[in-house]
């Protein structure tokens, strides 16, 4: 009877570790292809997931929070967000590709303070909540404990991200050419390729990605200011155990995030949130350049 | 070495500088001279962060964690246990040097950007454990009225406490920075391979410029629990670290001051501007874009390239005579 | 290369400028009252910050009609983002610059403690926190230049003792958020739910850190631990959180919840209809009920001014503007320690009857009330329900257990 209730307990927490992981892995992602191709870690990231889930709300609360107005959100917030990144891209960023990396991080820097502050003046200090459509509400039973449907529906779309980033990547023309790009920039420019544009595709294709994490998370927590500062460690600590700019490394990271987490909080709650920090530490000790191999 | 330094117009400056601050007291209000402690403590942290990343050319992404890690260890000995107050103070800037040799021994292995992210990562483990241990560091609320002795507290006695110990601690970075050592820390930060083909171990320099940089950032960590009397989690926390850039760029990376300067105005512009507007982070990522695009060598940066100039004018025009 | 030299210069000098402005002595004003207030007003706990800002404008409003010795009531606001360092630099600031003649607010409780120890027990200003409700401000950390107008976790605690020691819970979890208040709240409930029922047991304890954004995997796991009853230790930055993944997880379906402040508007508003019900709280104040006049004309000018109901941190705020006017009339000048010997004691009117201000801790007395959450559609959102009434009387901790405590 006791092993069965442990073991009941332990499959949930893995399963909501594993969902938990989804929203991770969207956003680092995102984070882990702008690494790779731009090489500059994106400070911004978290910004931009924030405006995410900021925009999805604004859009399902505004034709009365019917069903069609959240997938709505889920498909436009997005897309803001990465028209938001092609701006100030477009404006400023490209302008900084020739500079050291160490320039372009502090840029990066710049626009988080700069796009916290446009979200507080933009949607105010109040904290926000949508609610996701009823039929993704409540739980179903799994293995004796109740488990969110809505955490089900991440667990579904995680890895059809995953799947359609690979595509992306390995399949597409823009993929091989990002993917090329990365290593050898000035290579792909002496071939006639804009690499500007290429580096403008990624950015906004990484934003975006953010934007995604952000409106899909939205229905499971309260959407707040301070949700970019919480957020853009946990990216960056995923993108740099699963090797930077690997976007299967990021998915590995999100996993080992995820789930040592949410089974830590079963084993030491005091100390749930310190055990993939510790992971962290472990896999870089052993391997500093991350689990699996860097783009460059 | 010594006298050479005591000819030059810049110590005559900074000596008159110096003097002002001494007087300072006398005639301004309280708020100002806590404000000037304020950035005392700021100034010297920028200064030890400038000593790794304009001097030594390491990606030191999260250096305020050893700022934190000095001011804690401080202030759990002051606050918690019964030893005299000189322990504290002293173990602080030697935790914090031993964090930096613990972390820098991992960082080291690597390059550039690896070494950054990876300093994010373990910074950000201590930051996590200072965070969640409640019972040993009060977690997110931080430690306050950390007990301090009467010579040291009240708002001059601080004052001048801090101005003597940043003021120590500038001159020591300044003769490290002009001794063989930190022409070798240059050297490296250029060009390593070349130097590695001298001969020289570049792993080893790099280490050795850390702990004496995360030294002094332990140091200005104990001086801000001398100054405030609490400790916050927030100390370690990356934005902190990235807003210490912002102040080494403002100022000025390639020069000695610049950082202090930068420290200087950041804390202004934060207390005056911080008073009137809500926005003041939007206002502060407005600024870093501009200096970025215009001015990345900062405020003394640009001054310092054209005194360079001039100077090497002046010495082809002597040695034409 | 020049046009950079321009600019650095020009920076310096403006500098410059900027810090003679600022040293050049201000010019001499008439002596109104100066209240600095250091409160959150960004991120979640902003609706609590903003609430009581809210009450207290429109309480001085009213009070400045009539005036205060002469002159009138003024404020500064500084936001402390719900954040101990900057809300302690902002204190500071208040004091050593814009010269106030007491600081209130403070919603966080770490941040109420830190400003007691810091800056009013060294400056001897009278600080007012009017949210911060940790029972330590005024018990074992009080001193003379602190006072509390809103409820402490003392006083939550008995009262909700007092209504669930009665009912058939032996197993309880504990969970919150980890920092002063979440565990003030514990500490409380505990204490006087062990003294009502000793044999009640505290199966387990979970705290997270303050503003966790996903609680999902705490509360599986608590379910998994099938507790009787679930007391979550939550305030101002995970408030929300928790109240949205109860209704998530559906978890106060199968097991029995009681949170402290789950019943006030002010937190039931953004979440309107979604808002989990059966829910149990505590709340000093609702402004549905009593249904006394006072209390509804208090309501309906606050709803003419600002479109919405107030919340508790109105009435406190409301309630600390009077006793402040109160107060200073009855010291006859603008002196801290006269206002101190002035306040304690004193009693003032509020929109539920007399409120006073203990002289023995400092502290205003309340009557808890203690409710379950329900939709309502007249409201748009959820309501307190089956209210039970404990008089302040009967909450307030004994004069002789603060002395002991402050030992």
């Amino acid at each position: 009877m006791e092993t069965s209730h442990t073991l009941a307990a332990l499959t949930s927490q893995l399963l909501v570790g594993l969902s938990r992981a989804m929203i991770l892995f969207i956003v680092s992602s995102g984070l882990s292809f702008i690494l790779g191709v731009l090489r500059v870690p994106n400070v911004a990231h978290g910004s931009l997931y924030m405006i995410g889930a900021f925009a999805a709300h604004t859009i399902a609360t505004a034709f009365d929070g019917s069903v069609a107005a959240f997938w709505l959100a889920m498909f436009c917030a997005p897309l803001i967000v990465a028209v938001i990144s092609l701006v100030a891209e477009r404006l400023l960023f490209c302008h900084l590709y020739e500079r050291e990396h160490l320039m372009l991080l502090l840029f990066t820097f710049a626009l988080m303070l700069i796009l916290g502050d446009l979200t507080k003046m933009t949607w105010g200090a109040d904290y926000r909540s949508i609610v996701a459509p009823p039929f993704l509400q409540g739980s179903i039973p799994v293995l004796g404990t109740a488990f969110p449907r809505y955490n089900l529906f991440l667990l579904l779309v995680g890895p059809l991200v995953a799947v359609g980033l690979w595509l992306l990547s390995s399949k597409t023309k823009f993929g091989k050419i990002a993917r090329a790009a990365a290593v050898d920039r000035e290579m792909v420019g002496a071939i006639g390729i804009n690499v500007s544009w290429v580096f403008a595709f990624a950015f906004v294709l990484g934003c975006l990605l953010a934007g995604l994490g952000g409106a899909l998370v939205s229905p499971t927590i309260s959407i707040t200011l301070g949700m970019d500062h919480s957020i853009i460690i946990e990216a960056f600590l995923i993108v740099t155990i699963g090797g930077l700019g690997n976007i299967w490394g990021a998915m590995v990271g999100s996993l080992i995030f995820g789930i040592t987490q949410s089974v830590g909080v079963m084993v030491l709650p005091q100390f749930a949130i310190v055990f993939p920090y510790l992971a962290v530490v472990i896999i870089l000790t052993l391997k500093p350049t991350g689990l699996l191999k860097s783009v460059w | 070495m010594i006298k050479n330094i005591l000819r030059t117009p810049s110590f005559l400056w900074t000596a008159a500088v110096l003097l002002v601050l001494l007087l300072v007291p006398f005639f301004a209000g309280r708020f100002y001279v806590y404000i000037l402690a304020v950035v005392f403590v700021t100034g010297l942290l920028a200064m030890s962060l400038n000593l790794l990343v304009g001097h030594g050319g390491a990606y030191q992404f999260h250096h305020c964690v050893f700022y934190g890690v000095g001011a804690y260890t401080a202030g759990l000995i002051l606050a918690k246990t019964s030893l005299p107050a000189w322990v504290g103070l002293c173990a602080g800037p030697l935790a914090a040097a031993l964090t930096g040799l613990v972390i820098g021994a991992f960082c080291v292995r690597l390059n550039k950007l690896y070494f950054g992210m990876l300093q994010i990562s373990l910074g950000s483990l201590i930051w996590i454990v200072a965070l969640r241990w409640y019972d040993l560091t009060n977690g997110d609320d931080g430690i306050h009225g950390i007990p301090m002795p009467e010579l040291l507290s009240g708002s001059v006695n601080a004052y001048y406490f801090l101005l003597i110990v940043v003021s120590a601690c500038l001159a020591l970075m300044y003769l490290i920075l002009k001794s063989p050592f930190g022409a070798t820390l240059r050297a490296v930060r250029d060009n390593p391979q070349r130097c590695e083909a001298v001969g020289i171990d570049v792993r080893r320099h790099q280490l050795l410029a850390i702990v004496i940089g995360t030294f002094f950032a332990g140091v200005a960590g104990v001086l801000f629990v001398v100054l405030e009397g609490s400790v916050f989690p927030d100390m370690l926390f990356w934005v902190l670290s990235l807003e210490i850039f912002i102040m080494c760029l403002l100022g000025g990376w390639f020069t000695f001051f610049g950082p202090m300067l930068g420290a200087a105005i950041m804390v202004a512009l934060r207390t005056f501007v911080g008073s009137y507007t809500d926005y003041w982070t939007l206002i502060l990522g407005v600024v870093l874009i501009l200096l970025i695009f215009f001015l990345p060598e900062g405020i003394m940066g640009v001054n310092f390239r054209s005194w360079q100039r001039r100077r090497e004018r002046r010495r082809s025009a002597d040695a034409v005579r | 290369m020049r046009r950079k030299r321009v600019l650095s210069v020009s920076l310096l000098l403006i500098a410059g400028f900027c810090a003679l402005a600022v040293l050049l002595p201000a010019p001499v004003e008439a002596r109104n009252i100066k209240v600095g207030i250091v409160d959150t007003y960004s991120g979640p706990a902003a609706v609590f910050g903003n609430d009581a800002l809210n009450g207290f404008k429109m309480a001085v409003n009213e009070i400045n009609k009539q005036g205060v010795l002469g002159g009138k009531i003024e404020f500064v606001t500084r936001d402390d983002k719900f954040k101990v360092d900057i809300g302690l630099n902002m204190a500071k600031e208040l004091v050593l610059k814009e010269d106030v003649d007491l600081i209130v607010g403070t919603v966080n409780s770490g941040l109420a403690l830190a400003v007691s120890d810091a800056v009013a027990k060294k400056e001897k200003i009278p600080f007012i926190t009017w949210m911060g409700k940790s029972e330590n401000i005024t018990g074992k950390a009080g001193h003379r230049y602190v006072f509390s107008t809103t409820e402490n976790t003392a006083m939550a605690g008995k009262a909700a003792a007092n209504v669930l020691s009665k009912k058939p819970y032996k197993k309880i979890w504990v969970a919150g958020d980890d920092y002063e208040y979440g565990h003030a709240l514990d500490e409380s409930f505990s204490r006087y739910m062990k003294q009502l029922k000793p044999d009640v047991e505290f199966i387990g304890k979970t705290w997270w850190k303050v503003g966790e954004p996903d609680l999902v995997p705490y509360f599986t796991s608590i379910q998994s631990a099938k507790p009787d009853l679930i007391h979550f230790c939550t305030g101002g930055a995970s408030m929300a959180n928790v109240l949205k993944t109860i209704k998530t997880t559906g978890i106060s379906q199968k097991i029995p919840v009681y949170i402290h402040t789950a019943i006030d508007y002010a937190v039931l508003k953004p979440l309107g209809t979604e808002a989990p019900e059966g829910v149990m709280g505590t709340m000093d104040y609702l402004f549905y009920y009593p249904e006394l006049s006072t209390n509804q004309k208090f309501v309906k000018e606050y709803q003419a001014l600002y479109k919405a109901p107030p919340g508790f941190p109105a009435f406190h705020a409301y309630t600390t503007a009077y006793l402040i006017a109160e107060a200073f009339r009855i010291a006859g000048k603008i002196d801290r320690e006269k206002f101190i010997d002035a306040i304690e004691g004193l009693k003032v009117d509020t929109p539920v009857g007399k409120v006073e201000m203990r002289a023995c801790d400092h502290q205003a007395v309340y009557p808890i009330l203690f409710g379950t959450t329900k939709i309502s559609k007249e409201f748009g959102a959820a309501i307190a329900t089956d209210i039970i009434t404990l008089r302040g009387a009967e909450v307030m901790p004994a004069c002789e257990e603060i002395q002991a405590a402050r030992k």
